[in-house]
């Protein structure tokens, strides 16, 4: 949880609210498919309940926050440019929106989507 | 490179080019041409990034592509079409940089798959190469943004479909790409309110736009490398600025009209302004230009300093955006009205103005209807406030004795359970609130309300609007009159006349309290200087002020 003084008390910034915006802000990015559980807990999690909390996870501390996604990415783009600029969203958005720094973002790639093989 | 073009093609091979299918020598050059083109306007691209992430870098990342792109054609060098675009397509996969960089080689990508196993490109041929572009864009992204480089290509691409379906030759069809290409970025800042906001044309779309140009003046023969940066008219400056989302960091817009020195070229300068600011336009009538940027606090004077190298300034305006937005802020919040669960009670209270609304609201009230004297609310209004409420018990505070027929009748019409409190003025409905228990039953809260509307007292103020004399009163047109519980007590020919009379009639000695709702009408000077002389004249009363921005009375008082 994350939380800034303002003069009337604390504001606290969940992980979940964070999550949404990292969430939509990388499906929105191109190149992305979809985001993918990053354990088997989650997998589980996901088949049953279809929830959409799945693939991101948040910490923080008092530097700021950091950011873990795991996504699927098109076949046929270069995956270094893709998560290069996925990472660089996520961060701008989750800053923009929340304005808490974001030291962190790591892209894990848990897979290609294979439209066209060419 | 333009140099170098030119010289391998004489005009004969240019129409050859432009006649007869094309091969994977001809495809080659048409890129090179797109990127000579491109790479011209690069500062100029640059200068438009603000979407997804404003890093300014939208041009270099696409030159960057580019030219990978055409080294690993220039490897090839095959006569073959869909082996060069194969190359291609290739090369802007491994040096795809930045997210438009990554949309380029997909691009590149569909363009060649359509032309995989042909040796030439005819203008159906081209047409389904920019079918398929279109389509591999698409696919690498779920939720696409329109108003990108996306609804560029598919822009480009209709226009092609349409225009073969004519029976246009190759090189007609790439003028219709470039014309609707340009026409489809002008439109992106509708498709994407960010752009609109920055008052610029989506990047990578411009950038796609000025690689297709480049092929067709190439083929036509025009100059390449000259920047088509224009200023546009001073007319067509649009410099108000929404000011929801002025980017991070870019704290101070600054605008200067100045009139430049003969050398003055309009790229060099885009390109200088790139590195200080963001948002940048240029506008230019009769010899006068401005510019607009928005600038980081601690580059502020950067602008001013650069063009004064440049030309002579006229006039500097500076503003700071982050003050604006914030005084915008404090002008005035929504009321927020207290959320109902389930099961609770929610009451309604109908209000004349939007301080006495501030006041129900601070005190739990669920919904306000807008109504008062000589503005009824009608029964749909009043349903349609409690309604949607996520409750069935619901209590009306009417606040107005004209009011509180309408609202037993929406009482009445309405399936949910309903007390009507009649009370008679906003005073009583306040005294009524301080009751509410929101979880107690409906018959309990009636009981307390209603009891608490006994308890309060209230006077009135108003101007009369034509003569007469009721409960020995006489009253003339335009007099200032007080009225005490809805009774007519005083009238007199100043509003101080008769808030005193008001008050000698009250018995204020069996009470502790006034509190005073200023109307609509009165400025709070006034009525401080009303309450101050209140106050000397009974030191023994609590008295308090409040807005109440209630029309037609010019305050109402409670007393307790």
């Amino acid at each position: 949880m994350t939380s800034q003084e303002n003069p009337l008390g604390r504001i606290y910034i969940l992980p979940q609210a964070i999550k949404s915006v990292a969430r939509h802000s990388a499906l929105q990015s191109y190149g992305v498919i979809s985001l993918a559980p990053s354990n088997m807990i989650e997998a589980i999690g996901q088949f049953f309940n279809r929830h959409n909390n799945y693939g991101i996870t948040v910490s923080s501390d008092n530097e700021g926050i950091a950011i873990e996604l795991n996504i699927i990415i098109e076949y046929g783009l270069r995956i270094k440019t893709v998560a290069d600029s996925v990472a660089e969203s996520v961060k701008y958005n989750v800053e923009k929106t929340m304005g808490i720094p974001v030291t962190r973002v790591d892209v894990h790639v848990r897979g290609l989507r294979i439209s066209n093989p060419d | 490179m333009n140099e170098k073009l030119s010289a391998m093609l004489s005009e004969a091979e240019r129409h050859k080019l432009v006649d007869s299918p094309v091969d994977g020598k001809g495809l080659m050059l048409l890129f090179e041409a797109g990127l000579v083109r491109l790479t011209a306007n690069q500062p100029y691209v640059n200068s438009l990034n603000v979407f997804p992430v404003p890093d300014g870098d939208t041009g270099t990342n696409m030159v960057l592509t580019m030219q990978a792109a055409l080294k690993e054609a220039e490897m090839r060098q095959s006569e073959n079409i869909g082996e060069m675009a194969h190359a291609i397509a290739q090369g802007a996969l491994m040096g795809a940089r930045g997210n438009s960089g990554v949309i380029l080689s997909q691009i590149w990508r569909g363009f060649a798959r359509a032309l995989d196993h042909y040796d030439t490109m005819d203008s159906a041929l081209f047409v389904r190469a920019m079918q398929e572009a279109r389509n591999t864009a698409y696919k690498g992204v779920v939720r696409p943004v329109e108003g990108t480089i996306l609804t560029v290509i598919k822009d480009m691409t209709s226009a092609a479909e349409e225009a073969a379906k004519r029976g246009a030759a190759l090189h007609e069809i790439l003028a219709e790409i470039v014309r609707a290409g340009d026409e489809s970025v002008r439109r992106t800042p509708e498709l994407l309110p960010i752009l609109k906001q920055a008052c610029v044309v989506d990047s990578g779309g411009t950038g796609l736009y000025y690689i297709f140009e480049g092929m067709l003046r190439f083929i036509e023969g025009q100059p390449l490398d000259v920047s088509t940066v224009v200023a546009k008219p001073l007319s067509e400056m649009v410099l108000e600025n929404t000011l929801e989302s002025i980017e991070e960091g870019q704290d101070y817009e600054v605008v200067i009209d100045f009139t430049p020195t003969d050398k003055f070229s309009l790229e060099n300068y885009y390109s200088g302004l790139s590195e200080i600011g963001t948002s940048i336009q240029v506008g230019e009538g009769d010899g006068l230009y401005r510019m607009h940027i928005h600038v980081p606090l601690e580059k502020r004077f950067a602008p001013i300093e650069y063009t004064e190298g440049l030309g002579t300034i006229k006039k500097v305006a500076m503003e700071n955006l982050q003050d604006q937005v914030k005084s915008r802020k404090d002008e005035k919040e929504p009321i927020k009205l207290a959320p109902v669960t389930p099961g609770q009670i929610a009451v309604v209270a109908v209000s004349p103005g939007d301080g006495i609304s501030r006041i129900f609201a601070s005190l739990g009230v669920a919904a306000i209807v807008t109504g008062g004297q000589t503005m009824n609310p009608s029964v749909k209004e009043i349903v349609a406030a409690f309604e949607n409420l996520p409750t069935d018990k619901i209590i009306i505070l009417p606040n107005n004795k004209n009011i509180i027929l309408a609202a037993q009748n929406a009482a009445k019409v309405s399936v949910k359970n309903i007390v009507v409190i009649p009370t008679r003025n906003a005073p009583q409905g306040f005294a009524a609130m301080l009751r509410l228990i929101p979880d107690g039953t409906l018959e309990e809260n009636e009981e307390a309300m209603l009891e608490a509307i006994q308890e309060v007292h209230t006077g009135e103020i108003t101007t009369a609007t034509r003569d007469v004399a009721i409960d020995g009163v006489e009253v003339e047109k335009g007099n200032v009159i007080a009225m005490l519980d809805g009774k007519l007590v005083y009238s007199n020919h100043t509003l101080e006349g008769a808030l005193f009379g008001l008050l000698e009639k009250a018995n204020l000695d069996a009470f502790e309290r006034l509190t005073f709702f200023y109307g609509e009408e009165m400025t709070p000077n006034q009525v401080n200087q009303l309450v101050d002389q209140v106050r000397e004249k009974y030191p023994d009363l609590d008295i308090e002020v409040h807005e109440g921005g209630q029309p037609y009375y010019q305050l109402i008082i409670a007393i307790e």
